[in-house]
């Protein structure tokens, strides 16, 4: 007995030395990727286009519009984390961050104070920006944005993710190694642009922040493409970020120009963008430069995967070929079941029968990355809520789809839902009344919720 | 009209003609339990309901009167079954009833060529609330009962007469009682000016001279309008004549000619059948 207590009071030591080495040991800061001269500074223009292709603005935006002031809350599962005042306001900004301050926030998630950032910061891509950007974008921060005194709500989130000590050693697990290895050697046609669009994905554009898997604590499952489950779909928001690379996803099926234009303008002659990537698209993606845009789409084609993803093991409901679906619609026998009869209702007068819509301005149902998601949020909230596109250079007009919550109940979009998820040849599991119910208090629960489901 | 057509007396044919409505509305929307129209609790029946606008009295005159122009006992429902009297209620209740945008500032010259158009300084509600005592004087005058109390064919006269709005005995030998119906229902003005024989005088006045067409047209509306008015209960009226509702989506049927479209209509709230 005296024994075990003793071994208990020794592991219970060891556990406060670990966690007052967590806390006090200074954290060891990546260094710069490429020794640049003290005096080197960005070219005109070099710091902004960092910011935008970082999408910075996505999440560091003002309440109000301010930019960069911050305050914005980002869901988490742990509850709201707020996005802090990058101006450089000295007080409530990051005025008073030196180079390798403002480094370590991009590298390491180290603050000026040594404190961990939660990983809504996306410092796990970022690690991999070159020393030029970095320097581009302290500039661009320290020189070109207003300051704004704005004063963020400090993050409380509850016990134990508030022991900040503790995204110190998710960080030693959570993390790949620094620095951007380009893949492409010169044996590779189009090496040059290639490892540019991996740069981009990988790097600043973050896309695997939300597009790749993530393991049990919260680390993305890969950073680069040579990882097998790099950008093959993750969960933002409740709303499935869609896979990129197996065969038959958008991006794969997609010529590279129509990929491009999708992010350029948010929407092309197949989709409309949805959920969080609107704000992608909005603040960030229709700003890169035509080069930038066709580099990625040449890199997401490149990394696609030869193999079909795995259908639902339990998707039990009958998928209609494209042909079956259109004489089911086209017939209209008013003995249908209810989900194509609720699609002759609502549905059909945009999207047409055979799923496809019109580019650029209705999306396609059939192969949509929304419609067929493994989590059904996007495509059940875009159907009580409808669903706007956003205001881009290119299509200023944002095209509104009207919501449909208030005339249709839960069990009706669950059929509606179950339909489009099994029509023309898509392939996706049931909706439940259950899940729908479930997703309409959630819309009317979140702050942003705009209670048009609720009515 | 034959002899066995019921009359709307004591509402007991009308409930009759309703369930009878009611049966067909089921079966014309298929699979009843499939259909939202069925989902929603059943409304109250027509000799239950409670109006918003009207008394008592006009509500017993509205129902016999749009009983006879829609009648139950044609090929399709009619104005009882698809509720037609609700709508009429909620519609003087609301921003009808009070001509909220019309313009109703004046000069107002009642008795102008009716190709003019709308030239009473009243509401809609308030030509309900005016005419309908006068019509049911002119029925207790003249036939010795109440509209609505009345035989089929009697309340056909009445109602013809009000689509003339001439009281067919006027200037007649039926006596000075009658003249002096005509006179008090006519009120100011009316009588001055017209250009109509002696021998027809008007039941209404300039005022309330449009009380039949208004009567006739919200009947329709009534009738055809979507049902989150009150009226055209289950859709009844549309799915008579073949008209889908608010479904806006036949690209598919441009070309198929001389194919009947199958499927039947849906409103506005997403109610089929």
């Amino acid at each position: 007995m005296i024994k075990l207590l003793r071994i208990l009071a020794a592991l219970a030591l060891i556990g406060v030395v670990v966690v007052l080495l967590l806390i006090f040991l200074p954290h060891h800061l990546t260094e710069p990727q490429e020794d640049l001269a003290a005096d080197w500074t960005p070219e005109e223009g070099q710091g902004e286009y960092a910011m935008i292709l970082g999408d910075c603005a996505g999440c560091h935006i003002g309440a109000d519009g301010t930019p960069f002031a911050g305050g914005q809350p980002i869901d988490s599962p742990l509850g709201p984390i707020y996005a802090s005042n990058i101006t450089p306001d000295p007080e409530h900004g990051i005025g008073e961050f030196s180079l390798d301050d403002f480094r370590a926030v991009m590298y390491d998630g180290v603050d000026e104070e040594g404190h961990d950032l939660y990983p809504a910061m996306p410092y796990a891509n970022y690690r991999k920006l070159s020393e030029r950007d970095i320097r581009g974008l302290y500039h661009y921060f320290m020189e070109e944005v207003e300051p704004s005194s704005n004063e963020v709500t400090e993050t409380s989130l509850m016990f134990p993710f508030n022991m900040r000590f503790g995204i110190r050693m998710w960080k030693w697990v959570a993390l790949s190694d620094p620095g951007f290895e380009p893949p492409f050697g010169d044996e590779v046609e189009n090496a040059e642009m290639l490892n540019r669009g991996a740069y981009l994905v990988e790097g600043p554009g973050h896309c695997g922040a939300c597009h790749t898997p993530r393991n049990l604590i919260f680390a993305q499952k890969g950073f680069t493409a040579e990882d097998s489950e790099f950008l093959t779909g993750g969960v933002i928001d409740g709303w499935t970020a869609p896979d990129l690379r197996q065969e038959g996803t958008q991006p794969q099926d997609w010529d590279q120009v129509e990929m491009a234009r999708f992010l350029a303008t948010g929407r092309n002659a197949h989709a409309g963008v949805s959920g969080e990537m609107e704000l992608v698209v909005q603040y960030s993606t229709q700003y890169w430069t035509e080069n930038d845009l066709l580099a990625t789409a040449a890199y997401l084609d490149e990394i696609g995967h030869d193999v079909a993803r795995e259908s639902d093991a339990e998707d039990d409901v009958p998928s209609l070929s494209e042909e079956e679906t259109v004489t089911l619609l086209g017939d209209a026998d008013p003995e249908m079941a209810l989900g194509p009869r609720l699609y002759l209702d609502n549905c059909n007068a945009c999207h047409f029968s055979d799923g496809r819509g019109a580019a650029n301005v209705f999306p396609q149902l059939a192969g949509n990355a929304t419609v067929t998601a493994p989590v059904p949020r996007g495509l059940v909230q875009t159907i009580l809520e409808g669903a706007e596109l956003p205001s881009t250079e290119a299509y200023p007009y944002k095209l509104r789809m009207p919501g449909f919550g208030w005339r249709l109940s839960d069990e009706e979009v669950a059929e509606l839902a179950t339909f489009v998820r099994n029509a023309w040849g898509n392939d996706a599991g049931a909706v439940t009344a259950a899940d729908v119910a479930g997703i309409r208090s959630a819309i009317e629960d979140s702050p942003e919720g705009h209670g048009e489901a609720a009515d | 009209m034959s002899s066995d057509v019921p009359s709307t007396r004591d509402f007991r044919p009308t409930r009759r003609g309703f369930l009878q409505g009611g049966a067909a509305g089921a079966a014309l929307t298929g699979l009843a339990a499939r259909a939202r129209a069925q989902d929603a609790a059943e409304p109250v029946p027509l000799d239950q309901y409670e109006p918003q606008f009207f008394t008592a009295a006009e509500y017993a005159f509205v129902l016999a009167a749009t009983a006879r122009l829609i009648p139950s006992e044609g090929d399709g429902p009619g104005a009882i079954e698809t509720r037609v009297p609700v709508y009429i209620d909620l519609q003087l209740g609301g921003d009808f009833g009070q001509a909220a945008d019309w313009y109703m500032e004046g000069p107002f010259q009642p008795d102008a060529d009716p190709l003019l158009g709308y030239q009473s300084p009243l509401t809609p509600a308030e030509v309900y609330r005016q005419a309908i005592p006068v019509v049911e004087e002119f029925c207790q005058n003249r036939m010795g009962a109440g509209f609505a109390d009345l035989s089929p064919e009697d309340q056909d006269s009445v109602i013809k007469a009000l689509e003339q709005n001439k009281d067919p005995l006027s200037g007649s030998d039926s006596g000075a009682e009658d003249t002096e119906v005509v006179e008090s229902g006519a009120g100011g003005g009316a009588s001055g000016g017209s250009a109509e024989p002696a021998t027809s005088q008007p039941i209404l006045s300039a005022e309330l001279r449009d009380f039949f067409s208004l009567l006739l047209q919200n009947t329709k509306e009534g009738f055809f309008a979507d049902p989150m008015y009150g009226g055209n209960y289950q859709m009844q009226g549309w799915t008579y004549i073949g008209f889908t509702g608010a479904r806006a989506s036949f690209k598919e049927w441009v070309d198929k000619h001389d194919v009947p479209y199958p499927l039947g209509p849906v409103s506005i709230s997403g109610e089929r059948a």
